[in-house]
């Protein structure tokens, strides 16, 4: 029996056999930081074992729409939410790769004034300095064809947006993506279907692979087993219902995202209670539409090809979503013939979104087979929502928008001028009126020099615990508000180099 | 968890409404919801099962008549929906509008549909 190597058929995956059940480390997750850890351990010549809960992406599960996405690489098949004053959905990726395989390619550099809010002001400047994060991050972006989106593969909806900004002033440009010769399908959230996108499962896995790293996907880890205070095992459950364990030589590498991490701590009583899927931090957004004269065609380019920085220091930034026909339709006003009405004019709709750098704490814990979430943007986060709707709206209009379709609650329906946006001023601050939905989840496990303040040390030690370390997204002390895969990729592999030693 | 084919039929007649399409179209968008909830995991397929229950059996909590959504007549029908649409309630309108979203995925797939917007088909053709 051996085991299932990335591009093998997901569902066949055999049992390891005693003599392999065992590694020099073993990673739990295949995404941004799992895959990133992997590769570098691997470069060091370690015998590295991946372990992912979720199927091998087959090119056959590749751009077969929004729904079928979900359905086949997403967790909870997109239905996972935060359930707190309102209801959010959770978006992340449940495949080989990770969310990495159905984001939206973006990449940023993390700022210097992010990387100050983050770690600098948590004290891990000496630790994790800036100049050590910028020399990987370089490297990341040579391995994953960094670029900024050309002309070309803008869009009509980037094209829109970038005409609105440069009437106004405004800070924006081409978002820097990982796509090498992309084909601009504009289906970056299914899978790219061309595997232009330079996700994990195409570049970082199989150069694990190639250095001798085993990759499992449908592997489900639950526990980590330890003794003597020292990380030695995983266990968990195959797709098929099967038990598995796996030990560990040298340690064990937790990498499951914000959400699933912290899980696994929790149910192997491992961390501080106090810290331990407490500080879930994330970037809630929602969208604006904008109807234009002229076609826009949104489904065509990249899926995410403009951005706006102007506002990141107010807390958000705004950037292209080229939602699919089904998703776009949901908050359009107008039931029967007006709905009929609204969906008319999708050709010639230009969706735009607001992600907030959210300033509220959540929770994340294991409840069964699942994770409940419990999270409320604040009063304060509220209010950067009502604004950046508001500037969205000033930005369509700015790019010619005819109409423009806020999405709130309690709010106009439509705005037919720029004489209108005033009328937005007074959008409720309730969560609860508006269409939120969260990416990029931070904090759970949140890295402090003192184990009363958080799970790990600087270098993603867990405190008090040997041979287990967490290099996801969990770390982060706070969140960026900039998309993060590049920064966890980027931390992922200064703190794996000094694993491997 | 699915759909019988009584509960396709009666939610198929709210969602044509909803969706402004014929009845034909909203049958194939109930059976849609059907395999849906067969599909995603139970916790998420109660809660709209239960939404579908809700918006097939409550107009006379709705607007006070005795019928099931789909026997209602056109015009009492679709002041019904305005009515969960624009609730104040958050979890009713937020469960029409989890219904809603659900029904668009089912639509959206559809050949006519898409070529009514001039889209091109869901799944990418490869070069």
């Amino acid at each position: 029996m051996t085991a299932t190597p990335v591009g093998r058929r997901a569902g066949s995956t055999p049992a390891l056999s005693p003599s392999e059940s065992i590694a020099d480390y073993v990673v739990v997750g295949s995404g941004a930081g799992g895959a990133t850890a992997a590769l570098v351990l691997a470069e060091a010549r370690r015998d590295v074992i991946v372990l992912e809960e979720g199927p091998v992406v087959r090119d056959a599960d590749r751009g077969q729409g929004a729904t079928e996405a979900f359905m086949r690489l997403f967790r909870d098949r997109g239905t996972q939410v935060a359930m707190g004053r309102s209801v959010i959905p959770i978006l992340q990726g449940r495949c080989v790769g990770g969310t990495t395989v159905v984001n939206g390619a973006i990449v940023w550099r993390l700022p210097e004034d992010a990387y100050e809010r983050c770690f600098g002001e948590a004290g891990a400047r000496e630790v994790v300095p800036l100049r050590e994060l910028e020399r990987r991050m370089e490297r990341i972006e040579r391995d994953l064809s960094v670029a900024p989106a050309p002309d070309r593969l803008l869009g009509g909806n980037g094209t829109l947006m970038k005409v609105g900004v440069e009437k106004l002033g405004w800070r924006g440009h081409a978002i820097r993506r990982n796509v090498l010769d992309c084909q601009g399908s504009g289906r970056c959230l299914e899978a790219c279907p061309t595997k232009r996108k330079q996700s994990m499962e195409v570049t970082y896995l199989p150069r694990a692979q190639a250095l001798g790293a085993r990759i499992l996907a449908d592997h489900e880890v639950r526990l980590v087993e330890t003794s003597a205070a020292r990380a030695v095992a995983v266990s968990g459950t195959r797709a098929d219902g099967s038990p598995f364990r796996v030990a560990a030589r040298r340690g064990v590498v937790l990498a499951a995202s914000a959400v699933q991490t912290p899980c696994i701590l929790r149910r192997s009583g491992i961390g501080p209670r106090a810290h331990v899927g407490t500080h879930f931090r994330a970037h809630p957004g929602t969208a604006v539409a904008g109807v234009y004269r002229d076609a826009v065609r949104s489904w065509e380019g990249a899926s995410q090809s403009f951005e706006v920085d102007e506002f990141r220091g107010q807390g958000f930034k705004m950037e292209v979503v080229s939602l699919p026909v089904e998703l776009a339709g949901v908050r359009l006003p107008g039931l029967g013939e007006g709905f009929q009405r609204s969906i008319a004019d999708y050709p010639n709709m230009a969706v735009w979104g607001v992600q907030v750098r959210a300033e509220a704490e959540g929770t994340v814990a294991p409840q069964g087979d699942r994770s409940r979430i419990v999270y409320t943007p604040s009063a304060a986060d509220m209010a950067r929502f009502r604004t950046g709707v508001e500037r969205l709206a000033e930005l369509h209009f700015a790019a010619g928008a005819m109409r423009v379709y806020p999405g709130v609650h309690g709010g106009p329906d439509v705005l037919r001028s720029p004489d209108e946006i005033p009328l937005l001023r007074d959008l409720p601050l309730d969560p609860r009126n508006y269409s939120l939905i969260a990416a990029h989840f931070f904090g759970t496990c949140r890295m402090a020099r003192d184990p009363d303040a958080g799970v790990t040390g600087f270098d993603g030690a867990v405190h008090g615990v040997r041979g287990l370390w967490v290099l996801d997204a969990s770390i982060f002390p706070t969140n960026l508000g900039v998309n993060p895969q590049h920064p966890i990729m980027a931390l992922a592999m200064l703190l794996a180099e000094r694993i491997a030693g | 968890m699915g759909l019988s084919e009584g509960a396709q039929h009666r939610i198929a007649v709210v969602l044509a409404d909803v969706l402004g399409e014929p009845l034909d179209v909203a049958r194939e968008v109930a059976a849609f919801l059907d395999g849906y909830l067969r599909r995603v995991p139970f916790i998420a397929a109660l809660g709209l099962r239960v939404v579908v229950w809700a918006v097939t059996w409550l107009p006379l909590l709705f607007v006070g008549v005795p019928l099931t959504a789909n026997a209602l007549s056109s015009g009492v029908r679709a002041r019904y929906i305005r009515r969960w649409a624009h609730s104040r309630v958050y979890f009713l309108r937020e469960g029409f509008y989890l219904l809603k979203a659900v029904a668009l995925m089912g639509w959206g797939v559809q050949a006519g549909v898409r070529a009514r917007l001039d889209l091109g088909p869901v799944a990418a053709v490869r070069p």
